[in-house]
Parts: C-alpha cells; sequence; structure tokens
C-alpha cells in the first residue's frame, strides 16, 4: 500500500471522526447496556436451566460416546464426514491437523490476503461470499453432529448426504466462486451473489432432509443423584436390587440361605464394624466392582463383566456408610413412597415403582428364577408371570400377587401337596404400610398415574372423618 | 473537600489526562454490533470473577474433581449460581467473540491500520477455545473424561510429533491425575495470563487507532 492511499483513507477517517459521537458517555453507554443484558442473561441461564448432571468419570466405561463441548462438534463431524472419502480419507491427519491449520492459516492472515484498501461489501463480494458459505456450514454441521454416518441399519445414505451439504456443495460452491473472480472476469456481482445464496440454501435443505430422516434415539441418560439424601436413595435402591439375596436387605446375614451353589455359606455380616470399620470406600469400590470371584461373590463393575457404573458403586458405598456405620449421621431420607390417606389410591409411578424397585425387582427381572414374572415397569406388572392372568385381578382379594405378599403360598391346583408360589418376598415379610399399598393398587383398579389415581380417590364415609 | 482529594489524586495520577486521552475522544458513530468486542471483554472479566470464586472448593484430582464440584453445587451457599454463570459464560463468550470476529471481517475493519488488531484477535480466539477445552475436563465426569481423551488423541494425529503433543498434553500416554493438573495449570494460570496480555495489546491498539466507521459506497 503507497503513502499515498494511506493518506486517503486516514482523511477519510479524520471525517467521519468531525461528524461522529464521543466515546464517553456515547459508545460506553451502549457497551453498558449490552454488557448487562448478557449479565442477566446469565443469572436466567444460571437459575432455570443450570448445568445438567453427569455421572462421575469413568475410565473402564468405553462404552460411552464421547461428546465435546458444542463448538467443537462441527470439527467432530467434519472427520467423520470426511472420513467417508475413499483413500484420502484413512490418512486421518489431512482432516485433523493439515485442513483446519490451513483454515486457521488463511483466517489469520486475512489482512495480508485482503490487501486492497476497499471496504464497502460491493467491493468484496468474494471474501464475503466465502464466509458465509464456511459458517452456515460450521453451524449445519454442529446441527446434524448427533446423525452418524453409518446409521444402525448399516446404510450410508445418510452419510452421502452429509458429505453433500458439508463437503461438495461448499467446496464446489467456493470454487466456482474463485472462478468467477480470477478467470472468468466478466462475471457480474450478480451472478456471484446467487451463487452463493443457492449454494447456502441447497445446504441449508440437504441437511433439512438428513435432520428429518434421522430416526430421534432416545438419549439413554443415566440418572445422577445430586444431594447426600438422593445418593443414598440411589444407593438403598441398587443394593436392595444387587445385593439383598445374599448379603439380605440390611446387610445382616451371615449364613447365606436359598441361593445355588452358595447354600449354608458363611460370610461376615456387612454391616458388621469387621467390615465396616476395616474396609475403606476406595477398598469398599475394589470389592463391589471386583467381586469376590473366590467366594462367590461375582464383579459388579463394568470394567470387570458386571452392569454398574463408578458413580452407582459410589451410591451404594454412601447408603452403607450413612445407614449402617455408626460413624456416619445419616441424614432425614425420604419415606419410599408418601403414606396413604384414608380412601386415597396408590399410582404405579408414586407407589408401586419405588416399592417394586426395593422389595421385588432384585429377582423379578431378566435372567432370575421368577416365574418369569417380571417387575420393572407399569406393563410387566400386569402381564407377564406364568400365571399372569391370575396374579392381578382387578379387586379381587384373592389375586395371587396379593395372597404371597401376605404370607399365604399358592398351592398347585393339581397337586395341592405342592407350593405354586411361595410368600413373598421369600426371606422376609413386607411391612404392613407395604402390603396396604398393593392391596389398594389392585382392589381399585391399578392406576398408573398420580393424576388417575387422584380419579379414582374414594371419600371417606362421613363417620371415619368424624373426631372422637 | 471531595475537589481537593482529587485535585490531589489528579496531580500525582493525572486523572484529568487519562480522562481526555481515554474517555473522551472523538468516535465515528456508533453501530450496536460495535458493543460485541467489550461485551467479549465482560464475559472474560466475568469468567475470571467466577472462577476464583470457584478455585475456593474445587480440587484438581480425580479422587476429589467431582466431589468437590458436587460440593459447590449442594453445599456451598450461591455456588450453583456461580457455577451456573462460569458454564453459560463460557458458551456465550465463544459465541459473542466469534460474531466479534465475524462482525470485524464483514466490515472490513481489519485493514489498514488495523491489521495488528486482527492477528492478536485471532490469538484471542484460539486461547478462548483453549480455555473451554481446558475446562472441559475440570469436573471430571464422563462427559468431560472422554471427549477430552478424544481432543488429545485428535492432537496426537499430527505425524512425526504427535506421540510427543500428545504425552505432552495428557502427561503421560493416558488420562491421568497428571493431565487433570495440566489442564487445571493452564486453565487458571497460563491461558488466562496470556489471554489477559493480548487483551491489553488489542485494547491498546483500538485507543492508537481509534474505532473504525462503518463503511459506505465511498470506501
Ligand atoms: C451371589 C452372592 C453375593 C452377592 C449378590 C453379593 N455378594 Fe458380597 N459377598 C458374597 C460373599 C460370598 C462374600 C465373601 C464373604 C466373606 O468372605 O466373608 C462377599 C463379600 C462382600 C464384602 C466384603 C466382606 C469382607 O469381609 O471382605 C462386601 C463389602 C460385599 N460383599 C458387598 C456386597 C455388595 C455391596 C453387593 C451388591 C452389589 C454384594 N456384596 C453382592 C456374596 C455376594
Ligand atoms: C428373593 C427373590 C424374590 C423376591 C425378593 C421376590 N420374589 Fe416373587 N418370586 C420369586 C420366585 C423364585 C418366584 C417363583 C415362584 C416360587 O418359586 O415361589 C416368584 C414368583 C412370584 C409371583 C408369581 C408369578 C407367577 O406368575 O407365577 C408373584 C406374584 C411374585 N413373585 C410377587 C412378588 C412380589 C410382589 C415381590 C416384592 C414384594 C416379590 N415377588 C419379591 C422370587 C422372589
Ligand atoms: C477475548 C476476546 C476479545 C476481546 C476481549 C476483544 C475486545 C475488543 C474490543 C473491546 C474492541 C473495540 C470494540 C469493538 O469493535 O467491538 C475490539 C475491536 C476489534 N477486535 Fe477484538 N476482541 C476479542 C477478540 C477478537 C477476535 C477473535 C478478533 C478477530 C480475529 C478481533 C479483532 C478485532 C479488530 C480488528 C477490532 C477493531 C475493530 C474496529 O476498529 O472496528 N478481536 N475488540
Amino acid at each position: 500500500m503507497n503513502d499515498e492511499t494511506k493518506k486517503k483513507i486516514n482523511a477519510r477517517y479524520e471525517r467521519e471522526l468531525n461528524k461522529g459521537e464521543r466515546f464517553w458517555p456515547d459508545s460506553i453507554f451502549k457497551d453498558l447496556i449490552v454488557s448487562l443484558g448478557i449479565f442477566v442473561l446469565l443469572v436466567l441461564l444460571a437459575t432455570f436451566i443450570g448445568v445438567s448432571p453427569e455421572p462421575k468419570a469413568d475410565p473402564s466405561d468405553t462404552s460411552y460416546i464421547p461428546r465435546p463441548e458444542w463448538y467443537f462438534l462441527f470439527i467432530f463431524k467434519f472427520l467423520a464426514i470426511y472420513g467417508q472419502i475413499p483413500v484420502l480419507g484413512k490418512i486421518e491427519w489431512i482432516a485433523t491437523v493439515l485442513i483446519p491449520g490451513i483454515a486457521v492459516g488463511i483466517l489469520t492472515l486475512v489482512p495480508f490476503i485482503e490487501k486492497r484498501p476497499d471496504r464497502h461489501y460491493g467491493k468484496r463480494i468474494l471474501p464475503i461470499s466465502i464466509m458465509i458459505i464456511m459458517v452456515v456450514g460450521a453451524v449445519l454441521l454442529t446441527m446434524t453432529s448427533e446423525v452418524p454416518t453409518v446409521s444402525a441399519d448399516g446404510s450410508k445414505f445418510l452419510g452421502y448426504l452429509q458429505s453433500i451439504s458439508g463437503l461438495i456443495i461448499p467446496t464446489v460452491a467456493m470454487t466456482a466462486l474463485i472462478l468467477m473472480s480470477f478467470v472468468f472476469k466478466g462475471t457480474s456481482t450478480r451472478t456471484m451473489i446467487w451463487t452463493t445464496v443457492l449454494a447456502s440454501v441447497s445446504m441449508i435443505l440437504v441437511s433439512g432432509v438428513v435432520l428429518a430422516l434421522h430416526p430421534r434415539s432416545v438419549v439413554e441418560e443415566t440418572e445422577v443423584a445430586t444431594t447426600l439424601v438422593d445418593q443414598i436413595t440411589a444407593g438403598q435402591d441398587l443394593y436392595s436390587i444387587h445385593c439383598t439375596e445374599c448379603h439380605g436387605d440390611d446387610g445382616s446375614v451371615a449364613v447365606i440361605e436359598g441361593v445355588e451353589g452358595l447354600e449354608g455359606e458363611e460370610i461376615t455380616p456387612i454391616n458388621s464394624k469387621d467390615v465396616l470399620y476395616t474396609i475403606t470406600d476406595s477398598a469398599m469400590y475394589e470389592v463391589i466392582a471386583y467381586g469376590r470371584p473366590n467366594a462367590g461373590m461375582t464383579p459388579f463393575g463394568k470394567a470387570y463383566g458386571g452392569e454398574l457404573s463408578k458413580s452407582e458403586i459410589d451410591y451404594m458405598t454412601i447408603f452403607m456408610r450413612y445407614m449402617w456405620d455408626d460413624r456416619f449421621e445419616a441424614p432425614e431420607i425420604k419415606p419410599l413412597f408418601p403414606a396413604l390417606a384414608d380412601g386415597e389410591v396408590p399410582s404405579y409411578d408414586v407407589h408401586i415403582q419405588p416399592v417394586a424397585k426395593r422389595y421385588c425387582v432384585s429377582c423379578h427381572r431378566a435372567g432370575k428364577e421368577n416365574n418369569n414374572y417380571l417387575m420393572t415397569s407399569y406393563e410387566e406388572i400386569l402381564t407377564t408371570g406364568d400365571n399372569a392372568e391370575k396374579n392381578i385381578i382387578k379387586g379381587d382379594e384373592s389375586s395371587y400377587l396379593l395372597q404371597v405378599i401376605q404370607e399365604h403360598a399358592i398351592m398347585d391346583p393339581e397337586n395341592p401337596e405342592e407350593e405354586l408360589i411361595g410368600v413373598m418376598p421369600p426371606s422376609k415379610a413386607l411391612k404392613p404400610d407395604v402390603v396396604d399399598v398393593f392391596v389398594r393398587w389392585i382392589m381399585n383398579g391399578m392406576p398408573q398415574t398420580a393424576e388417575e389415581a387422584a380419579a379414582l380417590f374414594v371419600l371417606p364415609t362421613p363417620e371415619a372423618t368424624a373426631a372422637p | 473537600m471531595w475537589k481537593k482529594v482529587y485535585e490531589w489524586l489528579d496531580e500525582r495520577l493525572g486523572l484529568n489526562d487519562m480522562y481526555t486521552n481515554l474517555l473522551d475522544r472523538p468516535e465515528p458513530t456508533g453501530n450496536w454490533w460495535n458493543t460485541l468486542g467489550s461485551a467479549s471483554l465482560f464475559l472474560f472479566v466475568m469468567q475470571g470473577l467466577t472462577g476464583i470464586f470457584l478455585t475456593v472448593y474445587y480440587t484438581p484430582s480425580p479422587d476429589h474433581a467431582y466431589d468437590s464440584v458436587q460440593y459447590i453445587m449442594e453445599g456451598v451457599a450461591f455456588g450453583w449460581l456461580i457455577r451456573g454463570i462460569h458454564h453459560w459464560g463460557a458458551t456465550l463468550m465463544v459465541l459473542v467473540v466469534f460474531i466479534h470476529m465475524l462482525r470485524v471481517f464483514f466490515t472490513a475493519s481489519f485493514k489498514y491500520p488495523r491489521e495488528l488488531t486482527w492477528l492478536i484477535g485471532i490469538g484471542l480466539l484460539l486461547m478462548t477455545l483453549g480455555m473451554g477445552f481446558t475446562g472441559y475436563l475440570l469436573p471430571w465426569n464422563q462427559r468431560a473424561f472422554w471427549a477430552t481423551t478424544v481432543g488429545t488423541q485428535i492432537a496426537g494425529s499430527v505425524p512425526f510429533v504427535g506421540e510427543f503433543i500428545l504425552k505432552a498434553l495428557r502427561g503421560g500416554p493416558d488420562l491421568s491425575a497428571l493431565t487433570l493438573q495440566r489442564f487445571f495449570s493452564a486453565h487458571i494460570w497460563m491461558l488466562p495470563a496470556l489471554l489477559a496480555g493480548l487483551i491489553g495489546i488489542h485494547l491498546y491498539l483500538i485507543i492508537k487507532h481509534g474505532e473504525s466507521h462503518f463503511p459506505s459506497k465511498e470506501d
């Protein structure tokens, strides 16, 4: 740039300054308003959306699908799309290093690449067009980042569509724009603008099709307990499901009963000081994750073929500490379900589900001996089991389920000497309030949601409410 | 009384000079898009303040990081607010800095005499992304752990020196306590110090050359 142009630019700027404003207060005023707006926005986001809880890092859980911060998603997507290109796609560093490197390099050198002093948009169609296509591309890559390039059924169709919108259209459009500016110099600005608009719109359309065709996958959320009380409750549920058959629901079992292969095995009660005082938290993690294979306790940690994550094992340890270890003071624990008022009907969501999880699911889930009766969802409770049609009969006290939880075993009709179904749960009778929940639920038609249950509320008769 | 104090201070600090040189400057008629730079600065300051509060309870070790963050959310008064602002501030800062760059690009404000401002700006953009990358690991949750595993793997794919970069980032072949310590140090000392220094130069250059005017047909 020669001195004359520089002088012209400076003189032009001088003229703008003369008819302009003052930094203080005019500009600062606008800055303050925007900053204040951002501050309010931050407080609102922090209050109403917050930070979504995540389970603790678990280096052994390699099944976890990594998701980077959202502003790096487009790079991930770009890598995936690039990997589809034959031959070149196999050379990873071209996509991970070379292309991003060139992009950042060009961005850095923009002032030295675009040296002409022109500043008006009309004279900068090429750089502006390229930037628009790049930004539209990055935004679309971010939006489609959830869509895999190979669908679950092995089809690569969506992957090809993504290469079209994320790689082919932008490359073709940018090449065309560069050719128009440097080779076919006669091209009108109109044509260049239309090329950009056309490229952007078709990229948006193709990505729209990709998003529309992509089956919404339900993201499997691991439950994250954040407060101590929630962690203890989560730990107790997990303990009830996985450990009670050998250690009993309060950890007091000293001789294992009713477990195949371990019948009569003498063990140290795990709620004793012997165990709790000698095993530290991290050793406890190891015991549960790795099990005691020699003694007959199977591994539970994902790293060793079990099904529990690090967080889940931590919750169990927290539960054992706060409920059994006298060095810890337990906080007030929420009752398993809200107490029922006179005439109130329990629902599956609020009452049955937590009760079943605590007392029944340890045996009544897939892979256990249970007459094929599964209790992990509303449908399962009502429809599974070898005696499904007799287990739960609306309004009938003689439903098998109600009989067995009230300590009446069901005898086999064909062979009255034999038990068809033993008492449930086999080891220890349920407390009366839990039995009451099951009875009221079945007698009143097994409502699923709290609303359905509320509609069934039977008003207590006047005598019952009359004060004594 | 106040006047006397002011005059005394002015004599030693040169408050009046500061006022005329820094604040009472002429500017071309402004535009709302021009507030994005100061918005980036505001977010940087907010991140600094909330970040300092977070370090009071945060512990950078694999055994305690997760629990200390949990404690900030549940146990510390207004801890959730501080962390929430820091979390969303990070997202917003990347967004605002990026849009600020786009506006500078579209108005061609990087041209003579502001080329250096742009170069420093690219440094700021990369540092901001670096802050996001290093900060993401600190809560030591599943998301953090695996995103960083993959992120550092990408750095490891550089030909010839990849292996070295990977080990330098992770402090060993795998993600470990060393990685967390390193990322923590980068996140609270190295990158913010660099950012602050670069922002200082950026602002000096802006005052020196003045805000560019909005381009019209003439330019
Ligand atoms: C299949 C039966 C079985 C299941 C299920 C089971 N354990 Fe065990 N567990 C054992 C046996 C057997 C031992 C060895 C006891 C001994 O050596 O005294 C043991 C030992 C332990 C010990 C260590 C006791 C010590 O003295 O070292 C702990 C703690 C423990 N179990 C916790 C659990 C937890 C928590 C669960 C649920 C995730 C669980 N166990 C599930 C059978 C089982
Ligand atoms: C320790 C394991 C265990 C627990 C805990 C348990 N069950 Fe069972 N349940 C069984 C087994 C085993 C059977 C198969 C019949 C038998 O052997 O008695 C069964 C059968 C049943 C059946 C009959 C299913 C059919 O279609 O034949 C019902 C109903 C039942 N259980 C209800 C419950 C309820 C309700 C709970 C929770 C309060 C519960 N069970 C807890 C082990 C368990
Ligand atoms: C932490 C990040 C950043 C901060 C705090 C920051 C701050 C500022 C401020 C306060 C201004 C003056 C007001 C305005 O024009 O908006 C400005 C202008 C400018 N910024 Fe930034 N900036 C940042 C990042 C960037 C980036 C990423 C670039 C581009 C690569 C950039 C390039 C420029 C240029 C060229 C100007 C002069 C604009 C003009 O005179 O019109 N800055 N910046």
